[in-house]
């Protein structure tokens, strides 16, 4: 206690007894479009006091009176000096000149600039550009955002056709996805060959892995920031491209020069128009859409407007068996206020909704579901002093879920309508935290967290016997439903269910030397939603359910320490982490659960518990004609559902056992060249360990058929996953005066054809009576070919 | 896109356990004197051997409410047959085995089954527009939860095609169901055509062999394809009294059933 009351008096008195001091703010954005860049470093020569960009290219800094040259920097840009004279506040607005041989080399950054990385207590995140990812191969011709974060360690995802990613051993759900501020219930299209982010509208993402910022609550496995481009306000601008499964088009553009402008991203499938002209499949659709629009305005020096949104859409229609479609809607207000030189404010407002609608023409069924929020989100950050900055802010998220609604197509069909209950929920939050340089090596970023989640009435709750809503069968040794003795109706105002948390968040950063540095973190998280699903693969039916009176929150700890390390003048760098995770009231569902149109989930599943722990390589070449990285994740992640309050021993006998996200390796390569001003190519090689499934042990002849016994949940494992691609990008004679810039890029997706297992399926073979192993691989050799143009 | 090749993969052998088959079906309007169970064991999953009966059991099914025993006749081949069985609609039956001096027991109730209204067969119906299906129709009882087995079965084929219905969605309703066969060019399987025969059986089953049944159909033939659930071992509800970590796979059932064949045209 001493020693704190000790270390409060040295802060403080740091503060109070500093000389005359000065600030310095402004924006910094690109020469060419105006864009606002994000992460670019403001640095005072001779100094350590210095600035990274936030998220609206702001930037602050407090120093002593004088005489000073600012560095302004970014990677892929020329950078930039100005002498100041520092003897009052000012204003400096700077915007750099992307560098002249970047057209097309790549850049890649990990996280911020090199001497604020090293420095900068902020860890277990990743940085890439949308550059970066458009120079990556992609299947299908499609540059795609999930699919190249799943190069970078600790991500992976369940194989081809599934949708989202896992990071350090988590499950799909508990990634926190934002697209410009808003939640992003599922992020893919043509059930996860592609994701809904469209390059082309994208400026950067982040994708914070643990040492989760206290900004951010409400998943317990990452955060995924993806930030759309602002839109050009120097000059009309249009990019696309042509591929052989999809198109895109993008326009942005001036609304008034140099304060306001737009951007109009979509993207199309045309698929379904070759599918037209087949016979057997002419009946069937597959197709998707999206729509990105931006638009932002500048009102004075201290105000700025943006609006955003996004709208996708995935239709899968098979001729009269089944129809489907899904998508995403999302919109933000936001309005930036700068109250003075040190203190940066933003304001949302944010709507987002996914929902999805399958018809069954056999049975004369139509189904649909949805989850809509509202979000409003005040942020502040406060440029105290050199050595210290503040965060601050509040957020309150409104959540209403229709998990689902089924009713006959026809007047004659024998579906009975059914509405299950509409679940009502209130999240909200309040965090501050602070980026401390306690001194010239050692920083710390540390901050707390409050989460409060209140689910609202509206609906009547279940009793159960015993207050059991699974029950052990002891002689059987199942798992089954409890019996409901009463329900009981709460009102719209009323509170079926509160939970409140408090999540500490801490980081630490010492420099050992110039280049190199370690760091710690601690991260407490709650998440309050929760996908369900009890399939191998999420799928886009999966539906969302909350936290509640059988349900509580999932709640993680994550602890992670890292050693960072540039050398040959930052042509390399060297991340080293290392992580714990523990995950308290992770659900899993019984033996044989049913989740579909179930209005009592609590009878399917149990509380168990979740950990995970790895080691992370990540040995990067970030100049040169060569650049690229190498990955090298080695992991365990497991889980254990113990029977509870149900009884009994619980799944798999009360054993840990093996998540589906499990992968002892994960490698991943990736290489970009750049021959000359013509040709650069790039390539990917993955190895990942197989997933997690369960194999049959036996069999025994059962009404006529050979039945399956199985062995322990999640015992054994897929075949490895591996693969390699290639792409080739081609530009041109592109004459520098020419407006009309074009590029073609060729691409082979899975180059020798290896036969990668999505699943393996047992079956008795209806011919020969014979038990048979059946695999199902997605992708052989996939060649592609885009052509992208600029004007 | 996706491609299918069936592949050689080792597989993990578990305990082999004994297996019990005692479906005890009465077809509606007939005596259902005549009832057969069977007893064998477990094998490794890829066994191509014949199935391992099991004899020297003794087999005894009791009616809980009357209290009447029905001895079951070892016909040394894992048959154990009677012929002077009494169905009783509503009764709950207890199932006895004893083998290996270890004893296992089983209960179950049997259910009334309705009458089938009208089979039909159409072109536009069913998954598709240019194939044939069997269209199968019949009354749910308004007042209960009910739960069904249906088998289609074609003459000629090695197997018939099991599906399970719960009245959740349909309740009082009049239910169809239909049977349609694709083509499918890897099993010689041919859509159905003038001539073929249809041999259709409706059963009505307890809310807990519906459970079993459900699970024993998703698996059977999703095989753990990435949409099915996880896969995990199937529990009947025979029940090892001397030993219960030795349990014994298959169930105990007691179900009144409609039998029709149909002739497409």
């Amino acid at each position: 206690m001493k020693h704190l009351i000790l270390g409060f008096c040295l802060i403080v008195s740091s503060l109070l007894l500093a000389q005359e001091k000065y600030s310095i703010r402004g924006t910094i954005k690109d020469f060419t479009n105006g864009e606002t860049l994000l992460g670019a470093t403001v640095f005072l020569k001779g100094t350590t006091n210095g600035a990274v960009t936030n998220e609206y290219g702001f930037y602050s800094i407090t120093a002593a009176k004088g005489n000073y040259t600012v560095l302004i920097s970014y990677i892929g840009y020329e950078s930039i000096s100005r002498e100041i004279q520092l003897n009052a506040d000012q204003t400096l607005n700077i915007e750099l000149k992307e560098s002249a041989t970047n057209l097309n080399e790549v850049v890649i950054v990990a996280d911020e600039p090199e001497q604020i990385s090293i420095k900068k207590p902020q860890m277990s995140v990743s940085k890439l550009n949308a550059g970066t990812i458009k120079q990556m191969p992609a299947v299908l011709g499609e540059v795609d955002v999930i699919k190249s974060i799943q190069m970078l360690p600790g991500v992976t995802n369940n194989g081809e056709g599934s949708s989202g990613f896992n990071v350090r051993g988590g499950a799909v759900d508990q990634n926190l996805v934002l697209l410009d501020e808003a939640i992003i219930y599922n992020t893919s299209h043509f059930f996860g060959f592609f994701s809904v982010f469209n390059a082309d509208a994208i400026k950067d993402i982040k994708l914070y892995k643990g040492d989760i910022p206290a900004k951010f609550g409400g998943r317990v496995s990452s955060v995924l920031d993806v930030r759309q481009k602002d839109g050009n306000n120097k000059a009309f601008n249009v990019n696309g491209g042509i591929g052989l499964i999809s198109s895109r088009l993008a326009v942005e553009g001036p609304i008034v020069k140099d304060k306001g402008s737009f951007l109009i991203a979509g993207r199309t499938s045309y698929a379904h128009l070759f599918m037209k002209g087949i016979e057997d499949i002419k009946d069937d659709k597959i197709s998707f859409y999206d729509l990105n629009l931006k638009t932002n305005y500048e009102i004075n020096k201290n105000n700025r407007v943006y609006l955003s949104g996004y709208f996708g859409r995935d239709i899968f229609n098979l001729s009269k068996i089944i129809e489907n479609n899904y998508g995403n809607a999302t919109a933000n207000l936001r309005w930036n206020h700068i109250f003075n030189d040190k203190l940066f404010s933003n304001l949302s407002l944010i709507y987002s909704k996914y929902d999805y609608q399958i018809i069954l023409d056999f049975i004369e069924l139509d189904w649909v579901a949805d989850i809509k929020n509202y979000n409003i989100k005040y942020d502040f950050k406060y440029y105290l002093s050199d050595k210290l900055k503040l965060e601050f802010g509040a957020s309150g998220i409104s959540y209403k879920l229709n998990p689902g609604e089924v009713s006959p197509t026809s007047q004659t069909s024998p579906i009975n309508y059914l509405k299950l209950d509409q679940k009502r929920a209130f999240e909200g939050g309040l965090y501050v935290s602070a980026e401390h340089q306690i001194t010239n090596k050692l920083t710390a970023q540390y901050g707390l967290r409050y989460s409060s989640f209140s689910r609202l009435g509206g609906q009547s709750i279940s009793n159960y016997s015993n207050n059991q809503p699974v029950v052990y069968n002891s002689e059987l040794d199942i798992y089954e439903r409890g019996e409901v003795t009463s329900e009981t109706f709460f009102d719209k105002r009323e509170s079926i269910q509160h939970y409140d948390n408090f999540e500490p968040r801490l980081g630490l950063s010492y420099q050992l030397n110039e280049v190199s540095s370690i760091k710690a973190s601690l991260t407490r998280s709650t998440q309050y939603l929760h996908l369900l699903s009890n399939t191998s693969s999420v799928t886009p039916l999966d539906v969302w359910t909350t936290s509640g009176k059988y349900i509580k929150p999932q709640r993680s700890t994550q602890y992670a320490i890292g050693y960072y390390k540039n050398f040959k003048d930052n042509t390399y760098a060297l991340e080293l982490e290392t992580y714990y995770k523990a995950i308290d009231n992770r659900i899993d569902y019984i033996d044989g659960s049913d989740l579909i149109g179930n209005n009592t989930i609590e009878t399917e599943i149990l509380n168990g518990e979740a950990r995970a722990y790895g080691l992370e390589v990540l040995l990067r070449k970030n100049k040169g004609k060569f650049t690229g990285w190498l990955a090298y994740t080695l992991s365990k992640s497991e889980q254990r559902t113990l029977g509870g309050q149900a009884g009994g021993p619980g799944i798999n006998n009360g054993n840990w056992y093996n998540t589906p996200y499990d992968r002892t390796h994960d490698i991943s390569l990736t290489g970009i060249y750049k021959l000359n001003d013509k040709w650069s190519f790039s390539s990917n090689l993955v190895f990942q360990t197989g997933r997690p499934v369960t194999y049959p042990n036996g069999q025994y002849n059962y009404e006529g058929f050979s039945i399956a016994t199985f062995s322990n949940r999640n015992e054994d494992r897929l075949p490895a996953y591996h693969r390699l691609d290639i792409s080739a990008t081609y530009t041109p004679n592109n004459k520098p005066d020419k407006r009309w810039k074009g590029e073609w890029v060729f691409g082979i997706y899975n180059l020798y054809n290896r036969k990668n297992a999505a699943s393996i399926t047992f079956n008795q073979n209806d011919q020969t009576g014979l038990n048979e192993a059946t695999r199902i691989s997605i992708f052989g050799l996939i060649p592609s070919v885009t052509y992208n143009f600029k004007f | 896109m996706s491609c299918e090749d069936v592949i050689d993969i080792e597989v993990p052998t578990g305990q082999i356990r004994l297996v019990i088959e005692a479906s005890l079906d009465w077809e509606k309007g007939t005596t259902g004197n005549n009832q057969t169970i069977k007893l064998s064991t477990s094998t490794p999953y890829y066994q191509t051997q014949d199935i391992p009966s099991v004899t020297g059991a003794s087999v005894k099914v009791t009616n809980a409410d009357t209290n009447q025993e029905f001895i079951f006749t070892d016909q040394n081949n894992g048959t154990y047959t009677i012929s002077n069985f009494v169905p009783i609609l509503g009764n709950t039956y207890n199932l006895e085995v004893i083998y290996n001096e270890e004893i296992y027991v089983a209960t179950e109730t049997l259910l009334t089954v309705p009458e089938i209204n009208n089979v039909t067969q159409s072109l536009e119906g069913g998954f598709d527009d240019e194939l044939l299906e069997v269209n199968v129709y019949f009354d749910d009882p308004v007042d209960q939860d009910n739960f069904y087995l249906f088998s289609f079965y074609e003459q000629g084929d090695l197997f018939a095609n099991l599906e399970d219905l719960s009245d959740e969605f349909l309740n009082g309703n009049e239910i169809h169901n239909f049977f349609e066969k694709d083509e499918d060019e890897d099993n010689n399987q041919a859509p159905f055509q003038a001539g073929d025969v249809v041999d259709i059986q409706l059963f009505a089953i307890s809310e807990r062999y519906y459970n079993f049944t459900r699970l024993l159909i998703e698996q059977y033939y999703g095989g753990g394809d990435p949409f099915s659930s996880t896969a995990a071992e199937l529990r009947g509800n025979c029940i090892n009294q001397t030993n219960d970590e030795n349990y014994a796979y298959g169930y105990f059932r007691v179900t009144e059933f409609v039998k029709t064949s149909y002739t497409f045209q």
